[in-house]
């Protein structure tokens, strides 16, 4: 193939459109000499560029790094020569030209270029492309059948021939569709590369170019492996790799055997790319060689390969002073429980590669999570291996400045009880980047790390303070309650300590707790009364009942929204009258309390609220009755979807989706319809989702390419839940 | 890690979008490493609004046409308001004693506008008025100083004019005797300085509000494009150019660059700082 006499011929240029390298085949084609194209500029040499548009595509190619084609069925030719040979229909030589940037490392360097003559092809497809019109069946069948065999030809005519009204001509038709490729090009334009290969970039744009045009580059390019040049060989190599095609690889592992050391390490890298399984036992062998040049590649490639097997190969490697690092890396990458032995083995010797050894297990235990939910089993393992020296060497690593992350040796230690350990930990409490793995380890530690968390919650660095109350809480150790209460005092913790408190539920937070219940900081407030609500206490009710006639409304509403979570039977008169009471906000938390009160009352307020109230009070109306069961509840839900204020439509649609109402079905498709704001249709088409509304797929279907990304977003997932 | 506002729901994607909204708007950027700070903050204004999921809060923001004011309260929860006094001032000095009296030698008659773009309190604004004063241009010169910020609560207390004192860290006292009057344990801005500068209240992200403000012959936005993405730093920049006067000024912190972006301003250095200068064509 490489062999055939080329009708491609090929150019390069700098980003300026100087031309760099003219081919020999281009020359022939067009009667220009290397000599005299070389070193001139490409509007030199052809003047009417700009004039005739085509300028502005190679400046797009060298700008955007698109692959630019310009068809011959318009562009005719880019350098104006005769044919070839002698043509009846063209005085000039037609020519299909690609134009390529071309790459040097990220940047582009100039461009490729490459033209083809296809001056014949186009004189014998226009003579096909009349008798496929005008012939009789035959003609016109062997006309199809010509165009079809035959890739090089243009697929116009064919697609003109798909409505033939034979049907032999129309599957001749079908059939050259549907197999079209160009081999005779790429044999054409690796010839130039082969003649070019000391362009180094050449061979990698070559093949951007007929990546472009979906074509096969495989078999040539294995085939270039067996070329007597071995940068030849070597740029091969890479380019297979660079193609992602496993087909690649019975080559690439014969390329393993070659004699030239570069083109061996591309083809290692390479098979790495392919995540090749079958290279995998000449890789090992090449890491057992310990060739310091290419068992580095080696142990790489094996670890994109990722099969585990070959761990137990790997381990008299980890005594080698000069692989060690990459083979311990190879064990977290692809290593199973196994590994672990080994990997603490080393931990424990003077000297250790700790970081890469921590690193190398923190991978695995995070593989074993991922992939199992297992990652406790790795912990475990290494916890019950790793000797006093392996904690010393993980310890000392710790102190060590400088390092990029301390995350594999804080999540090693951390699966270690010993001494020493809680208080390295501790110190490295107040770093954002480890403070969940620090929070963890010493959860896991339990109600032993106390004496070391407790001081902390008087720490300068409030990064500190805030994981030992996160930590404390976690435990859930009763002794950390007073030291939390002190902690509320500090706004800037003061819902990490409502929330911990929560966590402990010890009834003596209470008095700290109902003090935060007027706290100007609403956030605050809701940790607070969700921190009460956490307790459980009878004496909750006796503290709490009172505060609702309180005369601050901030202490007035937590008193609310915690009397009605626990549904204080003697509060209920109480919340009756607050839902009337003259600031807004408590009148809210009221009315949303309502559905849990053991009242007839409660109802009709809820119902009068929706039409009545304020707009915030009747949104929150339109939020309680989705608890309440009384069915009236939905016919006000509904009159709700079309109230003059947007968050009662939004919060009665979102209502009515969670009490499943199928009456509702009717008004909400009519929400989506006619809504004019997105957020309420999209709540009534979840709703419609939640109550199984069998027109729910089709009308998410026709929103799914909706102008607002937010409705077509909530279309798809509505989709996706309906199993569409 | 958990955000603190455990109480409040965050449905599944819900951050992303409020991410993405907020950096559209307001030009501040929180990657996946800052999620959870930017919950942190605006669950006060979550719960404020009775909502219970931040989902709400998010269509509340992006639809609702009474938004505007709400949006104000985003500001106001998410802006950075920690400055102090001569911040960075080889800049200020640059102007003082070189832009500002080649501008005026141009154009001895008109009134020289100097916009301080994102001034949170007014330490920045006020520290221009200052060093100006100190080198007598008010009295040569007509000199308009105009300062914004996008967050009104931060521009309220400029407007108080009473400073604490981590602001005065880089302030000799001598300066801070001239210039200010003890107010208890604070102090405050002397009234003829104050009075130079005007206060308004102005998102970057809004072009109709910066345009009347950005047609400047100096602009100061200062350790703003550090919390901004890269899209938004575009944007505010572009809008700048699209208004500065010619040939205007753009400073910005010490810690910023426009290197990375294509804009309409060129890098120069003087007086040992840096500044950009408007290309002659905007492109």
């Amino acid at each position: 193939m490489i062999s055939t006499l080329p009708s491609i011929g090929v150019f390069t240029t700098n980003t300026d459109l100087v031309v760099q390298v003219w081919d020999a085949a281009l020359a022939r084609l067009t009667g220009i000499s290397e000599e005299s194209a070389a070193g001139r500029r490409l509007t030199v040499l052809l003047p009417d560029l700009e004039k005739r548009g085509l300028l502005k595509r190679f400046h797009r190619s060298l700008q955007d790094g698109v692959v630019e084609v310009l068809a011959p069925a318009f562009h005719h030719y880019l350098i104006p020569c005769a044919p070839v040979s002698p043509s009846e229909q063209f005085d000039k030589m037609q020519q299909r030209v690609t134009i390529a940037p071309l790459r040097d490392e990220e940047s582009i360097a100039g461009l490729i270029v490459t033209i083809e003559d296809v001056t014949e092809r186009l004189e014998r497809e226009r003579e096909l492309a009349t008798r496929l019109e005008e012939g009789d069946e035959t003609t016109r069948l062997h006309a199809a059948e010509t165009l079809s065999a035959d890739a090089a030809f243009d697929t116009g005519p064919l697609l003109g021939a798909l409505s033939d009204e034979s049907w032999r001509v129309r599957r001749a038709a079908v059939t050259g569709m549907s197999q079209r490729a160009a081999p005779e090009a790429i044999a054409a334009l690796l010839h130039s590369v082969v003649e070019n290969h000391q362009n180094p970039s050449l061979l990698s744009s070559a093949l951007q170019v007929l990546a472009s045009s979906d074509v096969d580059t495989l078999s040539p390019l294995t085939q270039l492996l067996q070329s007597p040049d071995s940068d030849l060989r070597m740029q091969s190599a890479l380019a297979l790799g660079e193609q992602r095609d496993v087909r690649a690889a019975a080559g690439l592992i014969n390329a393993l055997q070659d004699d030239d050391a570069n083109v061996r390490y591309h083809a290692i890298e390479a098979l790495g790319k392919l995540k090749a399984v079958e290279a995998v036992e000449p890789l090992v062998e090449i890491a057992e060689s310990r060739d310091f040049f290419l068992a580095f590649p080696a142990l790489d490639a094996l670890a994109k390969i990722g099969d585990a097997r070959v761990a137990p190969r790997i381990v008299p490697l980890l005594e080698d002073d000069l692989l060690r690092v990459p083979a311990i890396g190879l064990f977290g990458q692809l290593g199973d429980e196994t590994a672990v032995e080994p990997l603490t083995a080393l931990l424990n010797t003077e000297n250790a590669p700790t970081d890469s050894v921590a690193a190398a297990l923190a991978e695995l235990r995070d593989r074993y999570e991922e992939q199992y939910g297992e990652g406790d089993y790795i912990a475990d393992l290494a916890s019950r291996q790793i000797s006093p020296t392996g904690v010393q060497n993980l310890l000392d690593a710790l102190e060590e400045p400088g390092k990029e992350s301390l995350r594999p040796l804080a999540l090693v230690l951390g699966w270690l009880k010993r001494t020493g350990v809680e208080r390295a930990l501790t110190r490295l409490m107040g770093r954002n980047d480890l403070r969940d793995e620090i929070i963890d380890a010493l959860v896991r530690h339990g109600s032993g790390t106390f004496d070391v968390l407790l001081p902390q919650l008087s720490a300068e660095d409030l990064e500190v303070r805030r994981s030992a109350v996160v930590a404390l809480g976690r435990i859930g150790d009763a002794r950390a309650t007073p030291a939390l209460v002190s902690v509320l005092d500090d706004e800037s913790l003061a819902i990490e300590a409502a929330n911990a408190l929560a966590q402990i539920g010890d009834p003596q937070a209470l008095d700290g707790l109902i003090e935060l219940m007027g706290n100007h900081d609403a956030s605050i407030r809701q940790a607070a009364a969700s921190a009460i609500n956490s307790l459980a206490t009878p004496e909750i009710s006796k503290r709490i009942i009172p505060r609702l006639h309180d005369p601050d409304p901030n202490v007035r509403e937590s008193a609310v929204k915690i009397a009605g979570y626990f549904g204080y039977p003697e509060a209920a008169g109480a919340l009756l009258t607050l839902s009337s009471d003259p600031v807004e906000r408590v009148r809210c938390a009221a009315i949303e309390h309502l559905p849990f009160v053991e009242d007839d009352r409660a109802l009709e307020i809820l119902t009068h609220a929706i039409r009545e109230e304020t707009p915030a009070v009747r949104a929150a109306a339109a939020r309680a009755l989705s608890n309440v069961d009384a069915p009236e509840a939905v016919r006000h839900l509904i009159d709700g979807l079309f109230a003059d204020d947007v968050w009662v439509r939004y919060f009665s649609a979102r209502a009515l989706g969670r009490r499943r109402s199928p009456e509702s079905v009717a008004a909400l498709e009519k929400v989506i319809a006619e809504e004019k704001f997105n957020h309420v249709r999209i709540a009534a088409l979840d709703s419609l989702g939640q109550i199984g509304s069998p027109h729910v797929a089709g009308i998410a279907a026709g929103l799914v390419r909706d102008d607002d990304p937010d409705v077509a977003r909530a279309a798809q997932a509505t989709l996706e839940k309906t199993g569409q | 890690m958990t955000f603190r506002s455990q109480n409040l729901i965050l449905p599944e994607g819900a951050s992303t979008l409020i991410q993405k909204l907020i950096n559209e708007r307001t030009g501040m950027f929180f990657d996946n490493g800052k999620r959870d700070l930017l919950l942190d903050k605006l669950s006060p204004l979550v719960i404020e609004r009775g909502f219970s999921s931040y989902l709400d809060y998010y269509y509340l923001l992006k639809y609702d046409e009474a938004a505007r004011s709400e949006w104000q309260n985003v500001m106001n929860a998410l802006s950075v308001q920690e400055t102090y006094f001569w911040r960075e001032i080889d800049q200020v000095r640059a102007l003082v004693q070189t832009l500002l009296p080649q501008c005026y030698a141009r154009n001895p008659r008109s009134t020289l506008r100097i916009w301080s773009a994102a001034c949170a309190t007014g330490e920045e604004p006020l520290t221009i008025a200052m060093a100006l004063n100190e080198a007598g241009w008010f009295e040569r010169a007509s000199i308009e100083i105009v300062a914004s910020d996008a967050s009104s609560n931060a521009i309220d207390r400029a407007v108080r004019g009473v400073y604490k004192a981590r602001a005065f860290r880089s302030l000799s006292t001598q300066l801070r005797d001239r210039y200010f009057e003890p107010e208890g344990a604070d102090w405050r801005i002397r009234s003829d300085i104050h009075r130079r500068v005007k206060w308004t209240v102005a998102n970057l992200m809004e072009e109709d509000q910066i345009a009347p403000l950005a047609s400047a012959d100096f602009i100061f936005c200062r350790n703003v494009f550090i919390y901004f993405s890269e899209n938004a730093i575009r944007r505010a920049v572009h809008s700048f150019a699209k208004f500065i006067r010619s040939p205007g000024h753009l400073f910005i912190g010490a810690a910023e660059s426009l290197i990375r972006l294509s804009t309409d301003f060129t890098l120069t250095e003087v007086d040992d700082a840096f500044v950009y200068v408007k290309r002659e064509k905007v492109i």
